[in-house]
């Protein structure tokens, strides 16, 4: 009875699974999702054909779908979503090349990384979510989707990072998007044909954290002002503008034109199918360091009238035509072949078969008379047509992605860091010779058997203490003075052969000085070009002292009072203290001890210390003029005080500073000692652009171009650069690069010094045997002729 | 493409040759073979061959072809002679050696110092090659009887092919591959060729080579055959 029971439940229950299976089968949430599935993948408005760009007319609508009226108060900005979507599937744009990085299934041929850069640390590490050679994933250090929009999006078109699915947010609670909203795909940073376009405004609205306003305000279409980096971490776009702050933590707004619109609230997008370059080379700018705009040359194909997009295609997926060799097999897409260099020039494939229609957009058929074969073969077209001409050693190049250039403002946008090398020949993973940009990483890590963990700047810093505050420390001070200069003074430092004065920026700069190098290190004021003493020469014991230099010394006191961190700063004079009491100065004898101090001082409970430290004074003035950050004692400390803190937590490891191309940890006596790593490695990543034209080719003027003893092209060598004051370099010269050997490559040069010889025996000896040859055919034929013997 | 034309070409080669030997060896005057029992008998003779040449390898027998390496001419030459057949030989077969190693098994083709050596040996075999046809093409050449039209041309018996005829050929089909190989060396060179003409000269050199390693090939194996049958020059 019992068993026919559980029977009868357990049939029960299986015909309520199957109901259950078929409603939710059935039911209308799973249709909706085949259809959605279908609708991602519909094109909304395929192309009928027509070449030319419609006329875009649109009623702008917010992240929310509503209709934008531009009169009304506190407007949203627009939403390319919502605006562009009803002709132009978002979803499937998003899938694109420039938004997939953290999904992308094909990262296909490295391209430049992220660099992580901060001076104080010295840090300099390249960062990509593609599976790239060389590069660290964000989220191996710890930074979010969040971390990589606020440190990068000034270069990104908006979606992918800058707009994150739910599951890409939740690792980071301190992540701000409720305040900031996200920033969608920002269509027009590429498709805007409007002068207006501003990537400047685009980079500024990231960097206050205005990423739903960013591309409102870079495009032109309305003005935003206010900082959501100011804002309090609850206020929401709902919220409306910040009542309580109309000056500091003002909320982002938009004010739109309304002359701009028409009676029906549409907005005339001036946009373009085919991207116009300026808006590519925003992000893809690449200049020489030093190079003058004047001097500056564009790419063949500009001069020759393509634009970027001529090449670089695209369909509405936005999977962006790289044009590599190699790329057609990779996506599956055998049309690729005609755009790469060898595909549009020679009629090519990547394995050299002549199966492509050369002569896109009248590319011209190279000659390449008398270069041997073997150069096709193992080089890439940009060896010799690409970048800038290898002549004396490797040369210095800035990036808008790495060095932040093309942003105006009053403030400078552009960085010296990373320092980045072109062209380094190197094997490009085809077997192929291509030149490269490359990077010394530079990096704090800890080691832990073959596993090294980067570190975040910000840990580095926690760890360090005072240690990478040198700079700092010097530039408060100097701050402090000159809120107690007269006008035209600039207080400075004097220190070995450099005087350090503040800059624009509040940082520390220093330059060559003529002084006694060992002399002691002063303060002293800067002013029309001549050096003196902070507070002139007096006599306090005097009966009639100079008010004004009272009145110095008071300000002085005062200032450096407010950034003391507790201590109380003192002024001695030959036998006289000059102290703060009550915010009165008063003058006290001098201690016996304090021997024959003179100047500002920090009064400490037994004795008078200087305003600044020998450490930060020695350290700054170490790296004065060498452009290095760090010094070897900086390293030390900062190692022992990281190990430190990593013991106190109970955690074991050895930590090590990567840069230059060594890795520096502490050996068993306390010493910094480098050795070399995979991890100090340079990543490197091919470049392509600009093109040269044929006559400022490597191989114009004949093979001694690339084969000498001396040749640029082999020889040339690069030094590890890296933010530490070291003697330790690591030296590479191209050939290393390259994989190749150079006693072989000298050899190889010298072998052309013979070879118009052995051009001229190979003449001889064809010649002659050519007429043998034919003298005995030609007997032959008299013979078979009969004519030899009629003779 | 190149790897396969060149095992077609080796072992056609070796059958064309083997068969050579078998047809000159074996007696079969009055045997009416028809071709299928003709394949048969050279295959059990060449399976035969191939067993005593397998059983007899020992260092006895290297020593009878010490014998007849001892007994070439050319250690009867003259001293400028005997040096300009060892370089013209050992460059010949360093050419051929690395050329087809690392035209056949490795990807990248001929580089690094081989093809320093290469390029060396190059200049070599052209300077004893031109210095060769100078001096030994009088000996391997015959000058044809004056045409005259007649049906007897067609008959192949008639054409008088032999042995030597065919080393004569071989010799003249070797120079020609030796010229071609200067000309395909020489022009890439030279500031004349485009790419494409530097892709035929490519390919002019890879099959140049390999007609003349074959041409070489059944040069010697007549010389061998003249030699044991008394006929060499």
């Amino acid at each position: 009875m019992k068993s026919r029971k559980t029977s009868l439940a357990a049939t029960f229950l299986a015909v309520a699974l199957a109901a259950a299976i078929f409603y939710f089968l059935s039911a209308p949430g799973a249709s909706q999702d085949v259809k959605k599935d279908e609708k991602e993948n519909e094109i909304i408005h395929p192309w009928d054909g027509a070449k030319k760009t419609p006329v875009h007319l649109l009623q702008l609508r917010d992240e929310n779908g509503q209709l934008i009226i531009p009169t009304e108060s506190y407007p949203f900005p627009y939403s390319s979503r919502h605006t562009c979507e009803p002709c132009h599937n978002y979803d499937t744009i998003s899938k694109g090349f420039h938004f997939n990085a953290p999904v992308s299934e094909n990262d296909g041929r490295p391209g430049e990384p992220w660099f992580l850069t901060d001076p104080k640390t010295g840090t300099v590490l390249p960062l990509s979510y593609r599976e790239w050679a060389g590069c660290i994933k964000p989220e191996e250090i710890g930074l979010t989707a969040w971390n990589m929009t606020i440190l990068f999006g000034r270069n990104m078109p908006g979606g992918g990072t800058a707009e994150p699915t739910p599951e890409m947010e939740a690792p980071d609670p301190e992540a701000r998007w409720n305040v900031s909203g996200k920033a969608e795909i920002n269509c027009l940073a590429c498709h805007n044909a409007s002068p207006r376009q501003d990537h400047g405004e685009w980079a500024k609205q990231v960097a206050r954290e205005n990423l739903r306003w960013a591309s409102t305000a870079s495009s032109g279409i309305g003005q935003v002002g206010g900082m959501a980096s100011r804002l309090h971490p609850t206020w929401n776009i709902y919220d409306g503008p910040n009542r309580d702050d109309q000056e500091w933590a003002v909320a982002p707004q938009v004010k739109y034109n309304p002359a701009e619109f028409d009676s029906r609230h549409r907005y005339y997008f001036e946009v373009t199918h085919k991207p116009h370059d300026s808006n590519c080379l925003a992000c893809h700018s690449a200049t020489p360091v030093g190079q003058a705009l004047n001097e500056s040359e564009p790419d063949i194909h500009r001069a020759s009238g393509l634009q970027c997009a001529d090449c670089h295609r695209n369909d509405l997926g936005h999977d962006m035509t790289r044009g590599y060799e190699g790329e057609a097999a990779e996506k599956g897409m055998k049309n690729l072949e005609g755009f790469t260099c060898r595909g549009c020039h020679l009629g090519e494939d990547a394995e050299g078969n002549r199966t492509v229609t050369p002569g896109r957009q009248g590319a011209p058929y190279p000659t390449h008379a008398g270069i041997p074969l073997v150069h096709f073969r193992r080089l890439s077209c940009t060896v010799c047509h690409s970048g800038p001409v290898l002549k004396e050693g490797f040369g210095r190049v800035r990036t808008s992605a790495a060095n932040r250039l093309g942003i105006y403002g009053l403030a400078s946008w552009a960085t010296d860091e990373p320092v980045i090398f072109e062209p380094v020949y190197a094997e490009n993973g085809r077997g192929k010779i291509a030149p490269h940009r490359l990077v010394w990483p530079s990096f704090w890590g800890r080691l832990a058997g073959d596993k090294l963990e980067h570190l975040k700047p910000e840990e580095v810093m926690a760890a360090a203490g005072d240690v990478l505050k040198s700079e700092e420390h010097i530039a408060g001070i100097l701050m402090a003075l000159s809120s107690a200069s007269a006008e035209g003074e600039i207080p400075v430092l004097i220190s070995g052969d450099h005087m350090f004065q503040l800059n624009v920026d509040g940082g520390l700069e220093g330059r060559p000085y003529v002084a006694d190098k060992k002399a002691p290190w002063f303060w002293a004021v800067l002013m029309e070009g001549a050096v003196s003493p902070f507070v002139p020469d007096f006599d306090p014991d005097s009966l009639e002292r100079d008010p004004e230099i009272e009145a110095r010394i008071f300000n002085a006191l005062t200032a450096l009072s407010s950034s003391s961190g507790g201590r109380r700063p003192v002024f001695l004079v030959k036998s006289t203290v000059y102290r703060l009491t009550d915010g009165y100065l008063e003058t006290v004898a001098r201690p016996e001890d304090a021997g024959g101090l003179n100047g500002f001082y920090w009064s400490g409970e037994k004795s008078f210390e200087p305003l600044a430290t020998e450490f930060d004074v020695g350290t700054v003035t170490a790296k004065a003029g060498t452009g290095k950050t760090l010094t070897e004692e900086q390293v030390s400390l900062v190692l022992q005080n990281l190990k430190r803190a990593s013991e106190n937590q109970g955690q074991a490891g050895d930590f090590v500073f990567v840069a230059g191309g060594w890795m520096f940890s502490l050996n068993q006596h306390g010493k910094l000692v480098a050795e070399k790593h995979r991890a100090a490695e340079p990543v490197m990543w091919p470049l392509a652009h600009d093109v040269r034209p044929a006559q400022q080719s490597l191989g114009w003027n004949g093979c001694s171009d690339c084969h000498s003893v001396d040749s640029g092209l082999f020889f040339s060598t690069l030094e590890g650069q890296g933010p530490l004051l070291t003697r330790k370099k690591e030296k590479r010269s191209s050939v290393e690069f390259m994989g190749a050997s150079g006693i072989y490559k000298r050899f190889f040069g010298l072998t052309f010094l013979v070879r118009p010889i052995l051009k001229i025996v190979l003449t001889f000896c064809g010649l002659t045997i050519a007429a043998l040859f034919l003298f005995a055919g030609f007997q032959a034929l008299g013979r078979i002729s009969g004519l030899n013997d009629r003779r | 493409m190149f790897t396969a034309v060149t095992a077609v070409s080796v072992i056609f080669f070796f059958f064309v040759l083997s068969f050579h030997r078998f047809w000159a060896t074996c007696d079969l005057a009055g045997k009416n073979l028809v071709l299928v029992s003709l394949l048969w008998t050279y295959l059990g003779w060449l399976k035969r061959r191939t067993i005593e040449i397998s059983r007899s390898w020992s260092s006895k027998k290297l020593l009878a072809a010490d014998g007849l390496f001892k007994r070439l001419p050319l250690w009867r030459a003259s001293p400028f002679e005997k040096w300009l057949f060892l370089l013209f030989y050992l460059s010949f077969l360093y050419l051929a050696a690395s050329g087809f190693f690392f035209g056949l098994f490795i990807r990248r083709g001929l580089y690094g110092y081989p093809l320093l050596l290469h390029v060396t040996s190059g200049g070599i075999f052209a300077s004893c090659l031109t210095v060769v046809v100078i001096i030994k093409a009088r000996d391997y050449i015959e000058m044809p009887k004056p045409l005259v039209l007649d049906i007897s041309l067609f008959d192949p018996r008639r054409l008088g092919i032999s042995a030597l005829r065919a080393q004569y050929a071989s010799f003249w089909i070797f120079v020609v591959a030796g010229f071609l190989l200067i000309m395909s060396s020489l022009l890439p060179m030279m500031p004349f060729l485009r790419y494409s003409g530097q892709k035929l000269m490519f390919e002019i050199h890879r099959y140049a080579a390999l007609v003349s390693v074959l041409a070489a090939a059944m040069f010697i194996d007549l010389e061998c055959f003249l030699m044991e049958k008394g006929e060499a020059k």
